[in-house]
């Protein structure tokens, strides 16, 4: 069996769902790469304007709109009825497994934001970090990183089928 | 005390009746070909409500199809 007979295989096995799953996970993929690397590559004079973090933030706002729509409309185009179909129990469950874990991010960036903006405010180790609106990116990248795992723990939940772990 | 699992026929019995597609039988009951995939793999234990269409779709009683024992 050649590659490409493999992969229209596996892509026959895949259901809607699971492309559309994949495709939110590439999108948000891109868009924490497009984030970290802007961020990591920036100067600190870039760091320390709010101009250019407002852009940024806008960026990837348009970015994820815009590749979430041209994705769902390539998506819309190449399906069948599947896409009309609502989920049923055991999708819902997974769904709700998907959440449970994308909270748990939140809530971990969300606590090492404050936790950073703390610091910050009580200027503990304030020869050691210097990257300004640091607890804001943390927010962000925890933000972006929930989206993945939602969609993440999704996918493998869905193709292992152990969802009562 | 030996731990009792779900199992069940709809493998064979979608054989049985003209070699059903999972993807017919998933139709049938209102469920994704993933789920019909997952209940026959005894990955998923449905609802009671979709156990029920399952047999009724095979015209038969509920224990002919999912049984609650021992795995072999």
């Amino acid at each position: 069996m050649t590659r490409q007979q493999k992969f229209k295989e596996w892509l026959d096995s895949c259901s809607f769902r699971e492309v559309t799953l994949l495709v939110d996970l590439l999108v948000c993929g891109y868009l924490l790469f497009y984030y970290l690397r802007a961020v990591l590559l920036a100067s600190t004079a870039q760091l320390s304007d709010i101009n250019w973090l407002s852009g940024l933030l806008g960026n990837v706002i348009i970015y994820s709109i815009v590749l979430m729509i041209a994705s769902y409309i390539l998506l819309a185009l190449a399906s069948d009825k599947e896409l009309e179909q609502p989920m049923d129990v055991r999708e819902k469950q997974i769904n709700l497994i998907g959440y449970k874990y994308s909270a748990w991010i939140l809530q971990i960036g969300l606590g090492i934001g404050i936790f950073q903006y703390q610091i910050e405010a009580n200027q503990f180790f304030a020869d050691k970090i210097s990257m300004p609106f640091l607890p804001l990116h943390i927010m962000v990248v925890a933000f972006i990183l929930a989206e993945i795992v939602f969609y993440g723990v999704q996918l493998i939940k869905g193709r292992t089928g152990a969802i009562y772990d | 005390m030996t731990e009792r699992v779900i199992i069940n026929s709809i493998r064979t019995l979608r054989f049985l009746n003209n070699e059903m597609t999972q993807k017919q039988l998933a139709e049938a009951i209102g469920v994704t070909r993933q789920t019909v995939m997952a209940i026959e793999a005894n990955k998923y234990s449905p609802s009671l409500e979709v156990a029920f269409k399952i047999a009724e779709v095979f015209s038969l009683p509920l224990e002919e199809v999912f049984q609650y024992k021992v795995p072999e």
